[in-house]
């Protein structure tokens, strides 16, 4: 919403040393977000008022001529001119060199120069309204006239910012910081604002006088639900002419085109106090009546453009004795427009409930300026401000027009609520002691009256703050906060009470698990939508009847949220593959599925949701990144102070490799996999030339210790002896049956690697293990080694056939 | 004898003299005074000479033998303080070998940092679900019932549910603040807090808005406390982030589940204030909503709000951490691009 300042004071007379800087600063910080301060005169620096004292023919140029001009300087300028309408005495409006017009009313501003043209010299130039910002003004003027301002009150040299009164400040404020204010959509409202901030008198607006007796004008509402009140005026002598310049000035710099005399008083009305109004010609209005009511089925209203709106029974419409004319408080129709046979009206001044209007405007894809008013709330004593000035403005206008027939209908009057507010109150929540007076001024001047008795303040709320607004006293306090301004708050500190410190496991080992994933073992973190691509899904092997949909998914492709983590880093994984070829991605959030999942209370039944964790390790050989992998998950629990995890084949997931894969069990609980992502997932996915190792777990089933838990083991006293074995088995023979053999004979056995090729048969497979031995209480001799080596070599050829790799 | 001695000397300094490497000056030291050296000989030769002479020979042969031993050591000595473990040339310009890498998410970093401060105050962290209701997203914090924002153009609803109202009408949370009397339901007061997560939101994006934003809310709620202590928080989160003293300032601000509300602007960094493109030329940058919490909100959380008060902050960590590393797409958190997430250790 634009605010001139110039309107502004019409209202209150705001301190004299303040800039408009300060203004907006001041507001910003207790009312709405100022957005930007315009200086609207800007755009008409050097621009004046110019006489023209002889025209004379160019002597190169037939269509130019030469202008001898007053611009209020000490001795006439020469100005060359092509417009068509110059005639000698006109009063023109004149750019002077270093001027800013918009050439023809297109493209970017340009500097105007003292130039010769057709070897004629040239001071500044003769402009036409549409190249120096003044269009709105003159919407009749030809293509190639210039402006003629006969019709003006000014003399030559006066500024042109001056003489259209664009000599203001315009304050643009942030529509989203007004949501909750209806009373400030209109000037008078923001100055009540600022009377309150800077504790000066906000001027009382003036009354009109109806004459007493005037007759009825047939007004009916329907559906008083919807409507609080209608009051419609049947005004003659009212016809098509454009309205007074100032008013145009005041429209022009809130963004409101001017139309002509009756249309912009309604468009004034609604600037000025906030109350959106209607006129329709008083000749539509068939049968001398205006009717509230909601529309009928299969009812229609032709629009001004000519499109037709379908009407649902929901929607409330104005209309006369026979047909729909307006929707009430968005838009008027075709049959309701002014036009030049125009010769009276009857004028709206109406209140519409905020959802009714908020309803029927979800329709179209721009709000009105009205229905913006009207879905805040209005309350309904703004509609006596609004017949007030609208009735005050026509009589000046239309100073020839009478009013002939009268109405207010009037079910609904908006109640001013009542709040109790307590001194204690007061002082404990904002913090320190405000005078009673201060909090008096503050109150009064937004509108509030109050009393104060025993500490207590009764305090009632101006109904343009009733509708909504302020309902308790928390309302109150907030009011008194923000003009006081939050900021002459000084920030208190938070007391420490010491009971117990934070001790929360599960946050903690969250954290850690993602630390040693990242830190430790090379895995970036990645974030992705809950929302996954089908394609994925489908790839993964995820059955889909257990997932949750979205009712308005971002994509079509995008409608299922996920119940696994997989797909997500399989998309991750490929979209990687073109800039990397190996890496390592983790990525730890929530996963869904159907069922019944009370979280907070009875009645919520909310899917199941479950903290997921996955990870995976990119790379060209699958057995190495596999374990890889698999020592990430082992080492997970010793680095994370939890609870062992186990790892053995219990049921493949879709996703994973025929051979490669294992489960992750905790207590004979199967809580996730890790294995190599099959063939065919990485077909689907278009996952090429590499490999991944990927592992994914159900992370709330992971348990974190409460406190560290290994023990410290006594140093040997003695050197453990420690010897490596190369031995050669059948390839079906695994690590596990091997260390079975050994484990019972020695203190340590541990895997060194496994060999394949050179001088081992196809069929065998070489293992190297490496052994600690040790002897209680005296060192090894070397017949006690060699002995115990053999006896090793010994059990591994009973039971695994292993012979010695030579 | 003894000119064969002086040779013998003079010789032999010149060998120690004029080796370098280590093996030869072994050789030299096993020559000059090793068994079979002409030293060694000498000395055994004495017995034949004179007792006159077996002195001053005697004495002028040990005496070389010590020259000897000392030169040598000597030699060895700067022979090894000259040596490398490298027996070939290095080069030093090589980069070092890699540490570990991986990182962690940059937003990850940032609530780590903020859990960190806040912790320290005293905070416990809360984690509500993604999935909430109209109930908790909407009815509890007092959002009117024909808020915008529960229409389905600006909430991620759950099909089949949509059509539902309340607790039956399900949804990806639109904000945090639902969590806030999940965790006073289950905690009661007094209580402070801190619960960061994901919130969904119906959007169009680009640059500057996502779908999927991550924010950062925390709430005290306590007995007589004035809503100026919320200032305190405001500022360890500001100065854990940025790590010095930024200045702010809370102007007016309207959301349902406060009251009053407010805005909290920080001190563009990017001109100090003076107004830039960055700050659209007013030097203030809007980083955080907060305000007391409004009573009605108390009520859904079953606390008495004649009792207890408190208020809340809610940061966009996105916005935070875009304004921590200048990163100009917000997009890119979401991108799993590791030439993104490479930047962040």
């Amino acid at each position: 919403m634009k605010v001139s300042l110039n309107l502004i004071r019409k209202y209150i007379d705001l301190p004299k040393n303040l800039t408009d800087e300060q203004i907006a600063y001041d507001m910003t910080l207790r009312t709405v977000e100022v957005e930007d301060v315009e200086n609207t005169a800007t755009k008409y620096h050097d621009i004046v008022v110019g006489k023209i004292l002889e025209v004379k023919p160019h002597p190169n140029a037939d269509k130019l001529r030469i202008c001898i001009t007053d611009i209020g300087e000490s001795s006439p300028v020469q100005i060359v001119c092509g417009g068509s309408n110059l005639y000698e005495g006109q009063k023109v409006v004149v750019s002077k060199p270093g001027a800013e017009v918009v050439w023809h009313g297109e493209g970017e501003p340009t500097v105007v120069k003292e130039t010769k043209l057709r070897g004629e010299k040239s001071y500044g130039m003769i402009c036409a309204s549409c190249e120096v910002h003044l269009g709105e003004f003159f919407p009749n003027e030809g293509e190639t006239e210039i402006t003629d301002l006969k019709d003006f009150k000014c003399k030559p040299g006066d500024e042109i910012a001056k003489v259209f009164e664009m000599d203001d400040t315009v304050l643009e404020i942030d529509n989203k910081s007004l949501t909750n204010r209806p009373d400030l959509w209109g000037h008078y409202g923001v100055a009540r604002e600022l009377s309150a901030i800077y504790d000066v008198p906000l001027k009382e607006q003036e009354k009109f006088e109806l004459e007493k007796g005037l007759p009825k004008y047939n007004v009916e509402i329907e559906d008083t639900t919807k409507c609080n009140r209608y009051i419609g005026v049947e005004i003659d002598g009212i016809y098509e002419k454009p309205s007074p310049m100032w008013m145009q000035s005041v429209l022009t710099k809130t963004g409101l085109r001017p139309i002509n005399a009756i249309v912009d008083i309604t468009n004034y009305v609604m600037v000025a106090v906030g109350q959106p109004m209607h006129a329709f010609d008083k000749t539509h209005v068939s049968g001398e009546k205006i009717v509230v009511r909601n529309a009928k089925k299969n009812e229609k209203l032709l629009l001004l453009d000519n499109n037709t709106v379908n009407l649902t029974t929901d929607d409330l419409v104005i209309c006369d004795e026979s047909d729909v004319m307006a929707l009430a408080g968005i838009r008027g129709g075709k049959k309701d427009s002014i036009l030049p046979e125009t010769k009276g009206i009857v004028l709206e001044i109406a209140n519409f409930t905020a959802d009714t209007i908020r309803n029927t405007g979800r329709r179209f894809a721009e709000k009105t300026d009205s229905a913006i008013r009207y879905e805040k709330g209005i309350d309904t004593q703004r509609v006596d401000e609004g017949v007030d000035l609208a009735l005050r403005l026509i009589k000046e206008i239309f100073p020839e027009s009478k009013i002939i027939k009268y109405a207010d209908v009037y079910p609904n009057k908006t109640q001013k609520n009542q709040i109790q507010v307590s001194e204690e109150f007061l002082d404990v929540r904002l913090g320190k002691k405000i005078p009673q007076e201060k909090i008096t001024q503050i109150l009064t001047s937004l509108g509030y009256e109050i009393k104060y008795k025993n500490g207590e303040y009764s305090v009632t709320v101006p109904t343009w703050r009733s509708t909504g607004d302020v309902t308790i006293k928390d309302d109150v306090m907030g009011d008194i906060a923000r003009i006081l301004s939050f900021d002459s708050f000084e920030a208190k500190p938070i007391d420490i009470t010491v009971e117990h410190s934070v001790k929360q496991n599960d946050v903690a080992l969250d954290r850690k698990i993602r630390e040693y994933l990242s830190n430790r073992c090379g895995f970036y973190e990645i974030y992705t939508y809950p929302w996954i691509d089908k394609k994925y899904i489908k790839a993964a092997g995820v059955d889909l009847k257990q997932s949750i949909k979205l009712a308005t998914p971002p994509a079509p492709e995008l409608a299922y949220l996920r119940s696994s983590l997989v797909p997500g880093m399989l998309e991750a994984v490929y979209k990687n593959l073109r800039y990397y070829e190996s890496f390592r991605l983790f990525e730890g959030k929530q996963v869904y599925r159907k069922g019944d999942y009370r979280p907070s209370s009875d009645d919520e039944i909310l899917p199941v949701q479950t903290n997921y964790l996955t990870g995976c390790i990119v790379g060209k050989n699958a057995k190495e990144i596999f374990y890889e992998a698999k020592g990430v998950i082992e080492n997970m629990a010793r680095n994370c102070q939890m609870e062992e995890l186990e790892l053995k084949q219990v049921k493949k997931p879709k996703w994973a490799d025929i051979n490669a894969y294992l489960n992750i069990v905790k207590n004979g609980e199967t809580i996730g996999t890790l294995g190599l992502v099959s063939v065919q997932t990485m077909a689907n996915t278009k996952i090429k030339r590499t490999n991944v190792a990927m592992f994914e777990m159900n992370a709330d089933k992971l348990v974190a210790y409460e406190s560290r838990t290994n023990e410290y083991e006594r140093l040997p006293e003695l050197p453990l002896v420690e010897k490596d074995l190369s031995i050669v088995v059948d390839k079906s023979v695994t690590w596990k049956e091997i260390e079975g053999c050994i484990e019972s004979l020695v203190k340590e056995v541990e895997f060194v690697d496994e060999y394949n090729g050179g001088q081992i048969p196809d069929d065998k497979k070489s293992i190297t293990l490496k052994v600690r031995m040790i002897n209680e209480g005296t060192t090894m001799t070397s017949d006690e080694i060699n002995a115990k080596i053999n006896k090793i070599l010994k059990v591994l050829n009973d039971k695994c056939q292993a012979t010695l790799r030579t | 004898m003894k000119e064969k001695l002086e040779q013998i000397r003079t010789n032999g300094l010149e060998k120690i003299k004029n080796t370098k490497i280590m093996s030869e000056l072994e050789e030299i030291k096993k020559e000059l005074i090793g068994k079979k050296s002409e030293l060694s000989k000498v000395l055994k030769s004495m017995s034949t000479l004179a007792p006159e002479e077996k002195k001053t020979i005697g004495m002028l042969a040990t005496q070389i033998k010590t020259t000897f031993t000392e030169k040598v050591q000597q030699k060895e000595e700067e022979i090894i303080s000259k040596m490398s473990v490298l027996d070939e040339p290095i080069d030093l310009s090589i980069p070092g070998k890699k540490v570990t890498e991986g990182a962690l998410h940059p937003i990850t970093q940032m609530k780590y940092d903020l859990n960190d401060a806040f912790l320290s105050l005293g905070f416990e962290i809360y984690n509500e679900d993604d999935i909430s209701s109209e109930k908790y997203a909407f009815d509890n914090l007092n959002f009117a019932k024909n808020h915008p924002a529960r229409q389905s153009m600006d909430t991620y609803w759950i099909a089949g549910t949509e059509d539902k109202s309340g607790a039956e009408r399900l949804c990806l949370r639109p904000h945090l603040t639902g969590g806030s009397v999940r965790y006073l339901l289950e905690h009661g007061a007094p209580a402070r807090f801190v619960y960061p997560g994901g919130a969904f939101r119906n959007e169009t994006t680009d640059a500057r808005h996502e779908r999927a934003f991550i924010q950062y809310e925390a709430l005290i709620v306590d007995k007589d406390i004035s809503f100026s202590s919320g200032m305190v928080m405001i500022q360890t989160i500001l100065e854990k982030v940025f790590g010095r003293k930024i200045n702010t300032r809370m102007r007016e601000g309207f959301f349902p589940f406060t009251e009053p509300g407010y805005e909290i602007d920080m001190e563009c960094l990017v001109c100090g204030g003076k107004g830039c493109k960055v700050c659209n030329h007013n030097g203030w940058i809007e980083v955080m909503p907060g305000g007391v919490i409004h009573p009605n909100v108390l009520r859904s959380a079953n606390l008495d709000p004649e009792e207890w008060t408190g208020f809340y902050i809610n940061i966009g960590l996105d916005r935070l951490v875009m304004m921590r590393y200048g990163v100009d797409d917000v997009r890119l958190f979401h991108s799993t691009d590791l030439r993104f997430l490479k930047q962040f250790k």
